[in-house]
């Protein structure tokens, strides 16, 4: 597969995993492995100070995998800030996965406070890959402050609804000149390889993969997924028509034969 | 900032707000940094962002950051995550 090139790094997978929900540490490190994924999300909570073995990086290799962490539980741009700041101690990495969700029930992202973020992040230094609703106005609004990417959301995170925001995001992968990383709500592999085959450059999956009934053999299958989407976007899709039109050569010799 | 103490049993005690709870220390067995600290929490340093009163401390800089008795200090760490 061609690479996948976010600021100044390449990636081979275009499969970027997230490490919620997972059942145990053991089985993630087993899906990520399985799903070939290079870019992995984390949260940042406060340590437990009453449970020390709460240290979920002692399964990741961090040598293998880019930890890419979040901001959420922000609920606005201050926090966004502070998260992000806390995040840069603690990896030494100054990618942030940027994103703004104040309300609980749905988990949308805040256009207003996500921008505002950005503008301050990037100013300060890091590589921001921002969680958005598909707008594609505030999509193009956020490259042209400096943000490395853009991450619509197919549905609401944890949702596996798939592919509700198509239209939007068709317009988004249209207009940008930063990679498109279809984010939440991709609950199939098919799902996946309908975003990559849209010409998404990369997806990102956690529930679908942590809640499968075999997260690792799940993983594999969107990595699969994803692949086949892409190469099917680079291959060029055939055109897609009401009619029938012959596969096989109909000038048939059966019925001259009759005629005889 | 004005170093703060009170007196429990005639023993001058020391506090910090860890991570929202206040944890006492007699006077002098107050970790005085931030790596003592983490040392006595058993947490390793490898993996933790420490803020104190508000204020980042990098890791490189947890041997040296002195802590005082009343300071709010937050140890955060990566978990799961999408």
């Amino acid at each position: 597969m061609d690479k996948l090139v976010i600021a100044d790094k390449e990636f081979n997978s275009r499969l970027l995993v997230g490490t919620g929900k997972f059942a145990s540490c053991e089985i993630m490190a087993e899906a990520l492995e399985k799903s070939g994924t290079e870019i992995v999300t984390v949260a940042l909570r406060r340590v437990d100070i009453e449970n020390k073995n709460d240290d979920m990086l002692r399964t990741i290799d961090v040598k293998k995998y880019l930890l890419l962490p979040n901001t959420s539980g922000a609920r606005d741009a201050d926090e966004a800030v502070r998260l992000s700041k806390l995040a840069r101690a603690a990896t030494g990495i100054n990618w942030v996965k940027l994103e703004v969700t104040p309300d609980p029930y749905y988990l949308l992202p805040d256009p207003v406070e996500t921008l505002e973020a950005a503008k301050i992040l990037i100013k300060e230094g890091f590589v921001v890959l921002p969680y958005i609703n598909a707008d594609p106005v505030l999509a193009k609004k956020l490259e042209d402050v400096g943000t490395s990417t853009v991450m619509p959301l197919a549905s609401p995170i944890g949702s596996n609804q798939g592919l509700k925001t198509r239209e939007a995001l068709e317009i988004i992968i249209e207009q940008a000149n930063v990679p498109v990383v279809v984010d939440a709500g991709l609950g199939l592999p098919s799902h996946a390889a309908d975003a990559m085959e849209m010409g998404a450059d990369a997806v990102l999956v956690n529930t679908a993969i942590a809640t499968a009934g075999e997260p690792g053999r799940m993983a594999a299958a969107f990595k699969l997924a994803v692949e086949a989407g892409r190469t099917a976007y680079i291959a060029g899709a055939a055109v897609a028509g009401k009619r029938a039109s012959a596969s096989s050569p109909l000038t048939g010799f059966l019925r001259n034969n009759k005629e005889k | 900032m004005q170093e703060c103490f009170f007196v429990f049993c005639g023993v001058k005690m020391e506090v910090l707000k860890i991570n929202g709870v206040e944890k006492h220390f007699p006077a002098g067995l107050m970790p005085s940094t931030v790596s003592a600290l983490l040392e006595q929490l058993d947490i390793k340093a490898a993996t933790v962002a420490a803020e104190v009163d508000g204020q980042i401390v990098e890791r490189n800089k947890f041997t040296e950051a002195k802590l005082l008795s009343g300071q709010r200090i937050e140890l955060v760490r990566f978990v799961g995550g999408g």
